[in-house]
Formats: structure tokens, sequence, C-alpha cells
């Protein structure tokens, strides 16, 4: 039996698609990731010599292992791994074996990779008409900056995010969490579901583009918008928005704890002023009304920081929200692990890795009808599933499966 | 003939004969509509008398407020129909409903507690239409120990993590006890989580071919942040969590740092690169001394380092610098204005901006869509709608109401 399928399941998006995975890092693992989540099998197709987060930190512990990066583990989930070496005909020859028998590729590969393995998409339609080819590229597979290393700090100071990111008057600020590539992923997986529906209906298969730049510059519409007009670069604003005060982080009890809090309504105001036992400031002529609030925010965030400084973050956004005033912690990543509210509506969850053990992991970032992802599974070792790919799917015989391991193409 | 084709995106379309009704008062839920709408479903986005907040946020061409002409309404609702509808009225709320029997997918946006309030939850509506998606984006979900919490954008990309994380690598945070976590000033949750949004709208389009049910998709502002930084929550998960600092990387450079005319990223770590790089900066006695012999020892020896690389990049502007640098192979890019990314020839050439014009012909640019697909092409088929722009339309050819029957 199919490795990655388990008895029982209720119906999923996409059972009985199959995914050929050539993705590197994090954008095209994190699209083909959330595929398999709902319900594709997705072989990964990976080469020694070109690991990438398999051989990078964190590692489990703190030790160096291929199979224990968190890295890799944390978005190559419920994936199948075959290892072949892509320098070599035979294992291109395997690779292209799994392509034919799949529905969708995705890759991000730097561009023109694939074409020179032989796996570029005018030469995978010949195998498969009908694929779904999701090519996703730092700065797209066009262009003359498309041959550029697509590092997140680079995706963040080209597309404009970090230029309205920052203080006022000072220098743009790289976002973190390394965004650009899931969020572009995350493109890719709406741009590859698009494709399937399409294909259900027509048989028609295709190529698709993703540029991880373009996705980031979607977010920043009103900068985009505010130059064509004006000439004028969008203003940096730290934590403050044109549109609401109090807005920003505020100083909690202990080292490097914070609280978000966001006022926009008047109403929400009083509130606040009441909540935290200041209802003086709800008559004061400085901030009675949102214009004034925006006139006079150093006052108002001196007071609200004065509030919360001796206070610990949840008892902050336990009396703000019972007031229903929108507050938050300011988590860090392993609050975000730990958060009950996440765990409880299972978006973090956790799975047995073989290798590194239990550990947290994401899960599908939406739930229906109250299902993410009913059997999520760790991400595999690195050919852990060669046997069933290259023998029971593609029927390699032992002699040449032998051959093949001996040859260094399998491994 | 049916009129209904003039509301289609032509030629292919992948969602072609979708058809959507966008009820919101948050930004994700018109972006995940609008999504929609590019991939060529027909939306109707239903709007209160009062309009969408989004009409008075701006930017305004021609220099006045016009609520047909803001920027950010603009960008968010292109390739939909607009219907006015007041739901306190129960004529007009029975039309709604009738919208929602014809519809494939309902997207929401809003407060947890107004959605249920309102009477939303699909199901209370599953017996207009059982194959009826709902999608329901809210600040922290439907369900859950902070479901009834209200929040933001802000509250979303603190409590998803991201604040803390920012500035990011390598740009990292001075002085920790000066500087706090940071958001941009855009609104990253709504629009990342718009993009999950469409993308759980496909996949229970999808499923719904083999079930013939529709389903209610429950999306979290938070859980959508949490969701496109994996790897940052990889460390935690795996060793431990990353610091708030100004990393001291154990291999160097790999820097952030300022130049003549701004600030360039510089990652020139592998031996080769640091060679190259070295030449790009014309080869200085310096380059040869022994404590910068490897990545390790430049990283040892940066406080030795630092002042002498940042006499080179002060020298010279980002562009130099990053032309020098990437001729040579080495990665590195200079912080780009808004304006110079739009005017790069690379955006240029590959037509990303969308350009209209003004009422007053004032050009105005928004940004075009980022999937580019070769058998189904997005098309920019309709501008946002005016106010109520397509009332009397949708209703004809949705529920083939006459005039007489407003």
């Amino acid at each position: 039996m199919n490795p990655s399928t388990s008895s029982g399941q209720a119906q999923l998006p996409l059972q009985g698609i199959r995914v050929a995975d050539f993705g590197q890092v994090i954008a095209a693992p994190v699209t083909a990731q959330m595929l398999g989540w709902l319900g594709a099998e997705v072989i990964l197709v990976e080469t020694e010599s070109r690991f990438t987060t398999r051989v990078w930190p964190p590692f489990a512990d703190g030790e160096f292992g291929i199979n224990q990066s968190g890295g890799f583990n944390l978005v190559n989930g419920n994936k199948l791994s075959c290892s072949l070496d892509l320098r070599l005909p035979d294992a291109r020859e395997l690779a292209k074996g799994i392509i034919r028998v799949s529905d969708v590729l995705v890759e991000n590969y730097a561009t023109g990779v694939m074409e020179n393995l032989g796996l570029g998409y005018d030469e995978v339609k010949k195998l498969r008409p009908d694929i779904i080819y999701m090519s996703l590229g730092a700065f797209g597979r066009s262009g003359p900056f498309k041959n550029l290393t697509g590092f997140h700090s680079v995706i963040n100071l080209f597309s404009g995010l970090a230029a309205v990111t920052g203080y006022p008057g000072t220098h743009p600020r790289i976002m973190g969490g390394l965004i650009p590539d899931a969020f572009a992923g995350c493109y890719g997986v709406l741009a590859v579901l698009e494709a399937l529906y399409h294909r259900s209906r027509t048989g028609e298969g295709q190529f698709v583009e993703v540029s991880m730049t373009e996705a980031l510059t979607g977010m920043i519409p009103e900068a985009v918008t505010e130059y064509s007009l004006t000439g004028k670069e969008q203003p940096k604003t730290g934590n403050r928005d044109e549109r609401k005060a109090p807005h920003g982080v505020f100083r909690c009890l202990g080292e490097e704890k914070w609280v978000a809090v966001s006022v926009e309504t008047d109403a929400q105001f009083r509130a606040l002023a009441q909540a935290t036992a200041n209802p003086g400031w709800a008559d004061d002529a400085r901030f009675v009304t949102l214009a004034a609030r925006l006139e006079n925010q150093d006052a108002l965030e001196t007071l609200v920081q004065q509030w919360t400084a001796g206070q610990k973050v949840a008892e902050v956004v336990a009396i703000l929200q019972a007031a229903g005033v929108p507050a938050a912690p300011v988590s860090d990543s392993a609050e975000v692990l730990a958060d009950p509210h996440l765990t409880e509506r299972g978006f973090v969850a956790h799975v047995e890795h073989p290798v590194a053990g239990r550990r947290p992991v994401l899960s599908l970032p939406w739930a229906a009808d109250g299902h993410r992802v009913d059997d999520l599974r760790p991400a595999p070792t690195f050919g852990q599933h060669n046997q069933w790919v290259l023998r029971e799917l593609l029927q390699v015989s032992d002699e040449e499966y032998e051959r093949l391991v001996a040859t260094g193409a399998i491994g | 003939m049916n009129s209904e084709v003039n509301a289609k995106a032509t030629p292919a379309s992948a969602l072609a004969d979708v058809r959507v009704v966008e009820y919101t008062e948050m930004a994700s839920a018109s972006f995940c509509a609008r999504l929609l709408g590019d991939a060529g479903a027909d939306v109707v986005k239903v709007e209160p008398p009062e309009g969408d907040r989004y009409r008075s946020h701006g930017p305004f061409p021609d220099g006045h407020p016009d609520p047909d002409w803001s920027g950010m309404f603009l960008y968010l609702n292109a390739n939909k129909r607009g219907v006015g509808l007041d739901r306190r009225d129960s004529r007009q709320n029975a039309a709604f409903g009738d919208l929602l029997a014809k519809a494939d997918i309902l997207v929401l946006g809003g407060q947890s507690a107004e959605i249920e309030r309102q009477g939303l939850r699909r199901d209370l509506l599953k017996h207009l239409n059982p194959g009826l998606i709902v999608c329901a984006i809210t600040p922290f979900g439907l369900s859950g120990p902070n479901s009834g919490y209200v929040g933001d954008d802000l509250t979303a990309v603190a409590s998803g993590g991201l604040s803390f994380a920012t500035p990011g690598v390598p740009d990292g945070v001075e002085d920790p006890v000066k500087e706090p976590p940071l958001t941009a000033n855009t609104p990253l949750a709504e629009l990342m989580a718009g993009v999950l949004g469409a993308a759980g709208c496909v996949a229970a389009l999808l499923v719904r071919q083999f079930s013939g049910q529709g389903c209610e998709i429950d999306l979290s502002l938070q859980e959508g942040v949490a969701a496109v930084m994996p790897y940052e929550l990889a460390h935690a998960a795996y060793h431990e969590p990353k610091k708030r600092e100004l990393l001291g990387f154990a291999l160097m450079p790999n820097v952030y740092m300022p130049c003549k005319d701004g600030y360039v990223v510089i990652m020139a770590v592998l031996e080769g690169h640091w060679r190259s790089l070295m030449e790009a900066a014309g080869n200085p006695d310096w380059a040869e001394l022994e404590v910068f012999a490897t990545a390790r020892e430049r990283a040892r020896n940066w406080d030795a380092l630092e002042p002498l690389l940042l006499e080179w990049t002060m020298s010279h502007t980002g562009e130099e610098i990053a032309r020098l640098a990437q001729e040579r192979g080495v990665p590195c890019f200079p912080a780009y204005s808004v304006g110079q990314m739009m005017e790069s020839p690379h955006v240029v050439e590959r037509g990303f901006l969308q350009e209209l014009t003004s009422p007053g012909g004032q050009s105005f640019k928004l940004p075009g869509h980022p999937i580019r697909m070769g058998a189904t092409p997005w098309q920019s088929f309709r501008p946002a709608p005016r106010m109520g722009q397509h009332t009397a339309e949708v209703l004809r050819d949705w529920l083939g109401w006459t005039e007489a029957e407003r």
C-alpha cells in the first residue's frame, strides 16, 4: 500500500493527486507540504549535493544531522522522500518517471536549473501533457533580475516592504520570519489549486509562475499608489497607524515582554480608559476624538506604557479584551507554539519524528468544518521512500535498482 | 442571450462560472474575494448603505477624497460587481439570502462575535444551499478559548510571532532595550489571510466535486501570520527561539549595512564569494590579513572588519555596490525605495504594475497579480465597483428579478 494513505479518512480536496516536489529551502516546499495536507501524495525528489535546510540549523537539541533539522522538518511534513542524484542521467530518467505519473510539479530552483536538468516545462509536458507545473522564482522567471539570488532579505529590500517598515526618518527595516518565502509558497498553493480546478473541468494542464518579489510588492498597495500619484514615499510609522491611536506595542513586566494594543473608535478608547482605571482619559480634550488622539500620540503612549509596565502580558490582554479593546501578546516563537488557543484549534500540533522525536509542527492554516489534517505525518528521512517510489510505483526491477544504487543515481 | 456572459472573464479562466458573495468589514476577506475574481469567478460584493470602510481610506487621485477612487479600495475590490443591500431591512435581507442560495462561496470577514450575531455561521445558512462554502476570516478564529477576542492586523502580527521577529536577519535589533518589536506600515496579516482564504475556498470547491457538500472554512489572521514563518518557529521547536538582538553570525559577512546613499545587504560567507567581494572592493591590503582569512575568523574579528568594510560601502552607492558584487556572483542588494522598485527595469519589463487613469486624468498605479498562469491568464477585466453599481444587474442575472420586483 502507498505509505502516504491511511484508512478511514474523510474525503480530501486532493485525494488521488500526486505531486513531484523539486522544492528548495522554504517556498516551494511550503507549497508542496500544504498540497500534501490537502490529501495529495507528495514525492520530494532530493539530491544530497544540493542539500539546503537539511544541513542548516536549527537541529534537534543543537546536534547536527540531516534528518533532524527543524527548518527542513517543519516544511516537509506529509511527504515521501526519494533520493536521486540529479547530476546523473540515470537519476534524471527516474525523475522523469516520477513526473510521468504526477499531476503537479513544483520547483523553485534558481532560474534555468530545471531546464538544464532536462526537466523544464517544455520537456515535462511531453512526458505528461496535462501536468500543472508551478515554477516559483525569487524575481520570477523573466526580466533582467531573473537570475539574481533572492534571499529573504533581498526580497524585503527590493519589493518595497522594507521601505515601509521602520521608524520615521530612519533606515528601512527587514521584516523577520523569512516571510517572503512561505508567503510566496502560499500563492503557489492558490495557483496550483486553481489550475487543478481548471483541469478537472477541461482536462488541460498548464505552466504557472509565481514571483516572490511580486507577492511581497502586492502587500504594499498603498505605498505603490501613493508614489504613482505624488512621487512621494509612504512614510515609515514605526508601530503607529494613521487611523488608529493608541496603536503600538507596550512594555510589560519581564524581559522582552510586550503587549500590542490597537484602538480605533472612541467607544474603544472609553473602554480602555475604564478598563485601566483611568476614567479621566475619556474626558481629556487631548484624547476625546481620534483626531485628537493622533495629534497627542506621544502623551497617550506614555500613559498606556505607564499602565502596562508593571503588569504581566496575560493580565493586560485579559483586562483589555474583557472590555472589548483589541489587544494581544507580542509572542515569541516559543510562545506561539505553546499558545493553548492555537493548540486547541489544532493549528499547532505535535508529531513524532523517527529521528528528532516528538516535536511541535504547524498544521494547515485553516480548518474546514473543524478539520485541518487528520493524518499529520512527520517529514521523511533522506531517501526513506526510495523503495516504494522506485520499485512499487515506477516498477524498477530488483536488478536495475541495485545497479542504480551502485552507480550512485539512487541515494 | 444569457446576460451572465458579460460578467465573466474571457477567454479561459480557472474559476469561470463560480459564484462568490463577499460580505465583510475586513481587508482580508475583500482581498480573498478579489483573488477569486482574479481567477475568473463572478464575485458580488455586498455593501451596506454606509459603504466599505476602505472607500474612505485613500490614497486619492486628483487631490480630493472620492469613495470610488480610494487606492486601497480599488486594489482590494477589482474584478467584482457591487451590490448595495441593507440587511437591517427584511426585504433586502431576503434578497441577501436569495443570493446565497445561488452562490458557491460566501466570503466573510469580521470579528467572530459579529459573524455569530449576524447569523452568518454555515449551520444557519446551509438550508438555503447545501453546497455553499462559507469562508470566515476573523482575527482569532471561530473556535478556541480566544475566539471572542477582538483584533486587527496589529494583534495578528504580534500574536502570530512576526512582530517579535522583526527586524529580521541580518538586520537585527541594535538596542533591544530601546527598540520594541515592529510591524510594517501596511496590513500584512490581512493580505496574507486573503491569499490563504482564497486557497481554502478553491480546495473546498475541489472537495465539493466528490462530496456535493459545502463546508465552513475557519481562518484566523493570527494563524495566517504564523503560517508564513515556519523557519522562525522551527528554532523554538527544535532548539531554542531566536533572540531579539543584532545577530553576531558565526560566519561573516552576512550583514545589512549603510552605504553612500542608503543601505545594502551583503552575503559573502563562502570563501569564493569573499574573494570576489574583495575584488569588487579593489583588493584592499587588509583583504589579505590573516585575521580575515576564513568566514569564522571574519566573524571572530568582526569589530576590526566592520569599519574597513564600511569605509568601502560608504564610498559607493547601493546600486554600485550591488552591481560590483553581483557581476562577480556575490549575493548583495541595496534597500530600494518604493519608487526605485516601481521604476526598476525588472518591474517595468515584467509589466507587474497595473495602470489606471483617474477621472481627473491622473495616472494611478497598483500592484498586479503575482501568479501568472499559462492557460488561464490573469485579467484585470473589471475595476472596483462604485457603490451599488451592479445591484439591478446582479439581482436580474442571479435572481431573475425584473425592475418592478426591486
